[in-house]
C-alpha cells in the first residue's frame, strides 16, 4: 500500500502547458462523438440538453428512436429526428452509440475545465473513476474489444497529472455496505412503512431519473444509497481531506464514466453533502481518450500501477458494477455471509449473470430461506417490473436495475462499436435514398 | 399476344429475381452481422469483467466486507464509526429523491407523446 504512494511521487506527471486548452462553445470530436466544450454549473440543470440531434448529419433513419426507452427522441417536421425535451430524456446515450452516422452529439463537456484545473498547481484534482472504464478505454487505442486496463488507467491519470487517483471501485465496495446493510434493515422489519420491499438499486442515474419521472410512487422502494461515485465526491472532501491533510476547498473532484447520465447525476442540486459540490466535474470514456491523446501520452505502452489505496482500493465485487447483474452479484456476497454468519465458499453467484432483458432468481441462504432477486437492464424491461411492484403482485426482495442493455460496459459513454457502422451499410444506403425522396427540406 | 397483368418477360423475371436474391442476401448478412456485433461489443466486454474478479492477480480479494480500506473507514476508531447506515453516513452517503412526474404531465398536456 505505501509502495503505491511511493511511486505516485517518484512518478513525473506530464507537462501539460504546451497542451492548448479548447474555447467553451468549441465543437470537438472525440472517439467519433462531436462534443461541446461547455462546462455548466448546478444552475444550469434546469433545461440542459446533453444530447441533440446535428440536423445537417442525421439521415432519419430512426436507429435512435428504436433505441429510446421513453420515445423521447422523435421524427421532426423535416424528417429528421430530434429530442423533444429535456425532462423526456433520461441521459443514457444510447441513441448516440446505435447512430450509423455521428449524427447524435454532446452537448456538455468538462474536458477543458479539467484541463485548467490539471495545470493549476493550487488545485487537488482527484479521480473517481468508474469500474467499466477499464473495460473499454483500451479500444480507443487499438487494442482488443474488452480488454481490462485497470492498471493502466491509474498509470495515466497520474501522468495527467491528477494528485490523487481515487476510484469509484473503492466506493462501490462502500456501496455494498450501506446498501446491504439497508436491505437487511427492511428484509428484517418485513417491508412495513417507509421502508418496502422489494429495494431497487440506486446506482444508476438513468434509471432513478426514470423512476421520479415514470413512476414516483415506487420512490420510497429506491435504496437511499447514492451511487458509488456520489458517495466518493463527498468522502473524498471531508474523509480524504483529512487522510491527505488538504484544504477540502481545494479540492476538485473529477468522475470519469462509461456513461452521460452521470453529468446530470454530479449537477443534480442535492450533491452537495460535503459542504460545497459534490462532483466538480464529470467527463466519459471517449473524453478521457480525447486527453490523453491531447497530451501524447503512449498509452498502450504504459506499465500498469495501483490506486492511492486509501480511497482507492477494491475488491472484485467492487469491479462487477460495471455489467448487469454485478452489483446483484457484490451484495449477494455481502447479504449471504451477513444473514447466515456463514462464509460464502464460491463467490462466483454465476446464477444472477445475464446478458439482458429479466433475470429472475432464488439464491437460498441458510438461515433464511431463498433470497428472491431480479435483474433487470433495459428500461422499458424494468417498466415491467415496475408494473409488477405498483400492482403488488411481486414477491421480490432485490431488484437491480440498469438503463443500458447488458449494463455500463455498454454505457452511452463509451467507445463506440465499429462495426455498428459497417453492419449498417445497408441500412445507410436506404436512408441516404429515403432522405433524398422522402424528406422535405423546410428551406 | 397480347400480355396479361401477371405475364413476365424473361428480361423482367431476371431483374425480379435478381433483386429479390440481392435483398435476401444482404438483408441475411446485415441482420447477422449487426446482432453479433451487439453481443460481440457486450459480451465481450462483461467476460473480461467476469474474468477480472476472478484473477487473483487483479483482485486478490472478492467480497467487499474484506476490503481492508472499507474496514479502516468503518472501524472503531474511523471516520465512519457508527458502521453502515449510521447517522453520519445517512447525512453522507445517502439520498432523497423527487417526483419529477409533473414535468412529463406537462409534456403530455402540450400533446407530445411518449413511449411511456
Amino acid at each position: 500500500m505505501s509502495e503505491a504512494i511511493k511511486k505516485k511521487s517518484a512518478i513525473q506527471s506530464m507537462d501539460l502547458s504546451g497542451v492548448q486548452v479548447d474555447a467553451s462553445g468549441a465543437v470537438r470530436k472525440m472517439e467519433g462523438v462531436k462534443n461541446t466544450i461547455f462546462a455548466p454549473g448546478v444552475n444550469d440543470l434546469g433545461n440542459l440538453y446533453f444530447l441533440e440531434v446535428d440536423h445537417t448529419l442525421c439521415q432519419g433513419c430512426g436507429e435512435c428512436a428504436h433505441h429510446c426507452p421513453t420515445g423521447a427522441i422523435q421524427e421532426t417536421e423535416d424528417g429528421t429526428r430530434s429530442i423533444v425535451d429535456p425532462a423526456a430524456c433520461m441521459n443514457c446515450g444510447q441513441c448516440l452509440t446505435h447512430c450509423p452516422y455521428g449524427a447524435v452529439t454532446e452537448r456538455v463537456s468538462y474536458v477543458s475545465e479539467v484541463f485548467e484545473k490539471l495545470k493549476d498547481p493550487d488545485t487537488v484534482v482527484v479521480t473517481m473513476t468508474a469500474p467499466a472504464v477499464r473495460y473499454a478505454l483500451g479500444e480507443c487505442f487499438g487494442m482488443p474489444m474488452g480488454t481490462y486496463v485497470g492498471g493502466k488507467v491509474h498509470s495515466v491519470l497520474r501522468r495527467l497529472g491528477f494528485d490523487y487517483i481515487w476510484d469509484n471501485e473503492w466506493t462501490a465496495d462502500v456501496t455494498i455496505m450501506e446498501e446491504g446493510t439497508e436491505l437487511l434493515e427492511r428484509v428484517t422489519q418485513g417491508g412495513k412503512g417507509d421502508k418496502p420491499l422489494p429495494q431497487f438499486t440506486s446506482c444508476c442515474p438513468g434509471w432513478i431519473k426514470f423512476c421520479e419521472s415514470f413512476y414516483p410512487d415506487l420512490i420510497p422502494h429506491l435504496s437511499t444509497c447514492r451511487s458509488p461515485v456520489a458517495m466518493l465526491g463527498p468522502l473524498a472532501k471531508t474523509y480524504g481531506a483529512e487522510q491527505t491533510g488538504k484544504d477540502p476547498k481545494k479540492i476538485y473532484t473529477v468522475s470519469i464514466m462509461p456513461c452521460i447520465a452521470k453529468k446530470y447525476e454530479g449537477l443534480r442540486p442535492e450533491m452537495n453533502a460535503s459542504g460545497q459540490r459534490d462532483i466538480d466535474a464529470t467527463i466519459n470514456t471517449r473524453e478521457l481518450a480525447y486527453m490523453i491523446k491531447k497530451a501524447g501520452i503512449p498509452f498502450t505502452s504504459l506499465p500498469d500501477e495501483e490506486p492511492d489505496p486509501i480511497l482507492g482500493m477494491s475488491t472484485g465485487a467492487a469491479t462487477l458494477f460495471g455489467t448487469s447483474g454485478g452489483v446483484m452479484e457484490a451484495a449477494l456476497r455481502f447479504a449471504y455471509e451477513a444473514i447466515s454468519g456463514k462464509t460464502l465458499v464460491d463467490p462466483s453467484i454465476k446464477a444472477v449473470r445475464t446478458g439482458k432483458g429479466i433475470n429472475k432468481v432464488e439464491v437460498e441462504v441458510p438461515g433464511f430461506g431463498p433470497v428472491r432477486i431480479a435483474v433487470v437492464s433495459g428500461l422499458q424491461n424494468a417498466a415491467k417490473l415496475c408494473e409488477e411492484v405498483r400492482a403488488g403482485t411481486s414477491n421480490l426482495h432485490f431488484i437491480e436495475v440498469m438503463t443500458c442493455p447488458g449494463g455500463c460496459v455498454n454505457g452511452g459513454g463509451q467507445p463506440m462499436d465499429d462495426s455498428i457502422l459497417e453492419a449498417s451499410l445497408f441500412k445507410k444506403m436506404m436512408a441516404r435514398v429515403n432522405k433524398r425522396f422522402t424528406l422535405r427540406k423546410v428551406a | 399476344m397480347k400480355k396479361g397483368r401477371w405475364d413476365l418477360s424473361r428480361r423482367s423475371f431476371i431483374k425480379v429475381a435478381g433483386l429479390s436474391c440481392g435483398y435476401a442476401l444482404v438483408g441475411a448478412r446485415m441482420a447477422r452481422e449487426s446482432v453479433a456485433a451487439v453481443l460481440d461489443l457486450v459480451g465481450l466486454r462483461q467476460q473480461s469483467v467476469y474474468g477480472a474478479d476472478a484473477n487473483p492477480k487483479i483482485y486478490a480479494l472478492r467480497k467487499s466486507q474484506e476490503n481492508p480500506m472499507v474496514k479502516k473507514l468503518y472501524a472503531k476508531d474511523g471516520f465512519l464509526a457508527e458502521g453502515p447506515c449510521g447517522h453520519h453516513s445517512h447525512t453522507l452517503l445517502h439520498t432523497h429523491y423527487k417526483d419529477k412526474s409533473m414535468f412529463i404531465k406537462a409534456l403530455k398536456k402540450k400533446g407530445i407523446e411518449l413511449a411511456m
